[in-house]
């Protein structure tokens, strides 16, 4: 039995369900989940695991977020697994009792445990998990040139528009701002942020300051291995349902901006940034309501108004530092908002501040058997010292996969101890080229002011910064390749005093790797 | 502890025997039982006296003490036999330095056995694989090969093991090892064989393991890690031992092999941290004294020494069915790549070696076979031609001693030695040593913008700068080599092979 995680890339490719008779009408309740992103297939894929007799059906609106290395299921004896890999096959063959639905989900009743599509039919469930994921809060609703980026879909509709660009306004400090920054050539880019230094969400600012140079500088593409799970989309299928407005792709893995071209309408390949700081969009114009305004644009930083070829842009964005731009479009990557729509229904849910569904230390919500994975949930459960939700991708997997082993224990009435990712943050990402760790309470959130810094910087190689609290190591930025985030995940987990070594604690002499090994 | 003491008084403690062994007289710290001893050439030696010269300048700096001054620490601990070793790539660690060796007699009641003495990553180690593959047939799907591990072995931090685990499958783990990967199907009959302890340490007690420890270790059996740990695919770059080269199936320069260093991880982690605070209540309790507050430890028959060696124990047995998993994913990606299967490519386990172990072990002390508790810390054990416990294969070789370099440098094959035996308690070195350089010492000297920024009011930010600025080192001076010439000088080991990376996996 090969249990490759491939996910079904076409719809053809759904096996025929077993003949038994009249099958698609009267269909068994068992586990269903919602949603075919990264948290709903890692669910699937989990479920299919830990309880293969039973039937798990995957409805889902998007194509499915598809895992592409062969990080396989590995049997319990040897001549179980095929490390062979299937270039092509379905989710459902590699974990057979799970069936793939593409449809868009209407409604829910929590009583009946019942699902309702929009195409009429209805699934029942034992257990149902909610993997919806979240759509991107957009600055602007329904105007062409502003376009949110969060999922595999929008890239495609994104790289589209900016084959011909020749300056983009990007608005927003996550991550996804931050790699599209980077990422961009051939093109200006006006970056606006709320904040005073850049990707504040992932580091502080002393690590922006580091970044700073490199938002200007050329890249080196590098070409190695790939040292991670790698997401991409899976074709659509031409018979695939047409999607209502609350259904998006599945959120962007890591590495997503890999083997997209984000080249603009300009020759060089040279990054133009200018930041604006500290300001949010206040108004999206058109051509025809800028003319009205009687204002002048501002210029490229840098260029005069003879080299800017002309003021004829399609879209004009003011800002709340009173400065006005043209650009060819605008993108809004501004974060997420828990898409929890068909399922608010009649207000059984309770609903975090955040617009999440509140899941307890189970993944379950407030709704006896519906359980919520990823984006659209907000833990609320006591979190460990080190630990609190982002909405990350690794957190998706993490809770995807928890949430099905609580499922399964639930329903066999078993004990279950929380995962143990769940007991420190833990995120590995990569911006500007460098590897990027952050480890606990990496921005010393919610330490107050009692706390305080180590710091060893070394310009264009490195910066470490360790958040100490009474000694103990709370969190950390890892910036460059500094090997040390496995000591220092170590250190923050023993909870070990590590106040006699101040901040020799980094002395570049002191291999502390091997120090604590 | 006299910490105010001058250099030139503390060099009175210290005599060269000969031209590469120094010893460590009584009185260099309290209380020492034994004399300490450490082996160095040249380069290794100036190290080591820079570090004394600047500890004695600066009265200590953080909690780092001077690898010669951790080395009297630990011979100050009760129950030492013979001496404390410092092998040529000794350099600080947590207690004990790394590649600090000392062995405790069980037969003595005050004896004791110390977390410090095996470190944290308990039973880390290294393996070696050997294929019948010659570079030219893996130099064209190099990257091929690369991405191929990369995709099999989950690393870096926060990664999961695909092998699928569950709570009771762990508790069996830890009390089998590599019987249990045995069983499953993921190892090899042979594999075993070639293992210190057969893969297997017998006095495993899951029930000694904290939840914590259990908890932590779940998701990581099976991976790689990050930091130090890494896996290489390597070709036999200079045999300098052709008799012990055949019996390890090594034939050719050229050949191919995989070298594969992990250890126990988190788990490892939990079971030291768990044991040191037990330890510490222990030692108030039993009036058990040592120099340096990090050398906690209790007496080996203590319920709290007996804890730890079970739990220990289990450690490394989860390091070992570690390395097995990540063995059978090399083999299934190797065997992807050459469209064979890992037997077809003869990917037979040349040795697995543990660098952070204690073992109990039989040693003639002063003319007597004496039950010897044997700590091991960055350190590896290496078992003369015809001693019992080493497999059949290597009766008249030696044990292979398995050195990983730094990361893309060189590594050796070592065989094991008569004079290791009688010195050193069958032991020698286990890599590269400390990594000081010129270019670490120039880092951090431009970060005031940085400071700037990050200043804001009541927190205080502390900047790590270089206080040992070597300024004669070399441009890198973590250097293998020097070390195992030093260890082969004083005859502690013999070279076998040196390999070289041709490609490196880690997170």
């Amino acid at each position: 039995m090969a249990a490759s995680r491939e996910v079904c890339e076409k719809v053809e490719d759904i096996a025929p369900l077993p003949p038994r008779s009249d099958q698609r009408r009267d269909r068994t309740a068992g586990f269903v989940i919602v949603g075919g992103g990264i948290a709903g297939v890692t669910c699937a894929e989990q479920l299919s695991a830990l309880s293969p007799d039973d039937p798990v059906t995957l409805l889902s609106a998007s194509p499915l977020i598809k895992s592409v290395t062969n990080f396989r299921q590995v049997g319990r004896a040897l001549e179980e697994f095929d490390v062979e890999e299937k270039t092509t096959g379905a989710l459902q063959k590699a974990c057979p009792n799970v069936r793939v639905v593409h449809t868009q989900v209407r409604a829910a009743d929590t009583d009946k445990h019942e699902v309702y599509t929009e195409d009429g039919e209805t699934f029942p469930y034992t257990k149902l998990c909610i993997c919806t994921g979240g759509q991107p809060k957009l600055i602007t609703k329904d105007n062409p040139y502003v376009i949110g980026i969060r999922d595999t879909e929008t890239v495609q509709h994104f790289q589209q528009k900016m084959a011909n660009a020749r300056r983009v306004v990007i608005v927003g400090n996550g991550g996804i701002a931050l790699e599209l920054v980077y990422e961009i050539e051939g093109c200006e880019v006006i970056w606006a942020i709320k904040d005073d230094s850049i990707g504040n969400t992932f580091f502080d600012r002393g690590a922006a300051e580091f970044f700073l140079p490199h938002l200007t500088a050329g890249k080196c593409e590098e070409n190695k291995p790939l040292k991670r799970l790698k997401y991409t989309v899976t074709e659509s299928s031409s018979d695939s349902p047409k999607k209502g407005d609350t259904a998006m792709g599945g959120a962007l893995g890591p590495d997503w901006k890999d083997g997209w071209r984000m080249k603009g309408k300009h020759d060089q390949a040279a990054h133009r940034v200018q930041v604006e700081y500290q300001c949010e969009v206040q108004e999206v114009l058109t051509r025809e309501e800028f003319t009205r305004t009687g204002q002048t644009a501002e210029c490229f930083p840098g260029t005069s108004r003879a080299e800017e070829q002309n003021d004829d842009w399609p879209v004009y964005v003011l800002l709340t530092n009173k400065r006005l731009y043209g650009c060819d479009f605008v993108v809004s990557a501004t974060g997420v908002v828990p898409s929890t729509g068909p399922f608010l229904h009649n207000d059984q849910f309770s609903v975090a501040p955040d617009g999440g569904l509140r899941v307890d230390d189970h993944m379950h919500t407030s709704v006896p058997d519906v359980y919520a994975a990823g984006d659209v949930c907000t833990a609320s459960w006591e979190p460990a010292p080190q630990w609190f939700q982002m909405r990350l991708w690794s957190q998706a997997r993490q809770m995807g996969s928890y949430a099905a082993k609580c499922m399964v224990a639930d329903r066999d009435g078993e004990d279950i101890d929380m995962d143990f990712c769940f007991e420190l943050f833990a995120h590995v990402t990569k911006f500007f080229n460098y590897k990027i760790v952050l480890l606990g309470r990496y921005n010393a959130q919610g330490l107050g002011k009692d706390y305080e810094l180590l710091l060893r910087c070394t310009k264009g190689l490195e910066y470490v910064k360790v958040v100490l609290q009474a000694g103990r190591m709370q969190g950390a930025v890892l910036i460059g390749d500094t090997d040390l985030e496995e000591t220092f995940e170590n250190l923050i987990v023993n909870g070990m005093d590590l106040s006699p070594y101040g901040e020799d604690l980094l002395d570049p002499n002191i291999d502390i790797e091997d120090y604590f090994d | 502890m006299p910490e105010n003491r001058s250099y030139n008084d503390e060099l009175n403690f210290l005599d060269k025997i000969d031209a590469h062994t120094w010893r460590i007289k009584k009185g260099f710290v309290p209380n020492m039982k034994v004399d300490g001893f450490f082996y160095v050439n040249d380069l290794l030696e100036k190290l080591m006296f820079d570090e004394l010269r600047q500890h004695s300048r600066a009265a200590g700096f953080g909690g780092f003490l001077p690898a010669m001054k951790q080395i009297a620490n630990v011979a100050a601990l009760p129950g030492i036999v013979k001496k404390s070793v410092g092998l040529p790539d000794v350099h600080a660690g947590y207690g004990f330095a790394i590649g600090n060796l000392a062995a405790f007699d069980m037969s003595n009641p005050e004896a004791v056995v110390s977390p410090g003495g095996v470190g944290f990553d308990i039973n880390c180690g290294v393996r070696l694989l050997r294929t019948n593959l010659d570079e030219r047939d893996v130099q064209p799907v190099k990257d091929e090969l690369a991405q191929a591990m990369f995709d099999h072995i989950p690393v870096g931090v926060g990664s999961k093991g695909v092998i699928p685990m569950g709570a009771r499958d762990l508790e069996e783990a830890l009390e089998m090892g590599v019987d249990w990967s045995l069983r499953e199907g993921y190892a090899w009959a042979e594999d075993k064989e070639h293992c210190e302890e057969y893969g297997r340490m017998l006095n495993a007690d899951q029930s000694a393991v904290g939840s914590k420890a259990k908890k932590r270790g779940l998701p990581q059996l099976g991976t790689l890690g990050a930091g130090n740990h890494y896996a290489e695919i390597q070709v036999v770059d200079e045999i300098f031992d052709d008799y012990a080269s055949r019996r390890m199936g090594i034939d050719h320069k050229g050949q191919v092999v995989v070298m594969i260093h992990s250890g126990s991880r988190g788990f490892g982690h939990q079971v030291a941290t768990d044991a040191l605070v037990a330890m510490e209540k222990a030692m108030k309790r039993d009036k058990v004294l040592t120099n340096d507050r990090q050398l906690a430890c209790a007496r080996i028959s203590s319920p709290e020494g007996q804890e730890y060696l079970k739990g220990m124990a289990c450690a490394a047995n989860f390091a070992w069915v570690n390395r097995s998993s990540m063995t059978f994913l090399s083999r299934q990606a190797f065997a992807k790549v050459f469209n064979t299967t890992p037997d077809d490519l003869d990917m037979q386990l040349i040795y697995d070696v543990s660098h952070n172990i204690a073992k109990m072990e039989e040693h003639i002390v002063d003319g007597k076979q004496t039950t010897l508790l044997v700590h091991r810390k960055g350190s590896t054990r290496a078992f003369p031609p015809h001693h019992p416990l080493i497999p059949v294969d290597y009766q008249l070789s030696g044990q292979p001693v398995l050195i990983g370099g730094t990361m893309g440098t060189c590594s050796y094959v070592l065989t094991g030695t008569e004079k290791g035996m009688e010195q050193t308690f069958g032991t020698t070195c286990h890599g590269a040593g400390r990594a000081w350089s010129r270019a670490k010492s120039r880092r951090n000297l431009d970060y005031q913008e940085v400071l700037d920024r990050l200043a804001e009011k009541g927190i205080s930010i502390r900047v790590a700068s270089p206080k040992l600025v070597m300024e004669e080192a070399p441009e890198s001076y973590k250097n293998v080599t020097d070390v195992v010439n030093t260890c082969h000088a004083v005859g502690i080991s013999k070279k076998a092979i040196k390999l070289r990376p041709i490609a490196v996996i880690k997170g």
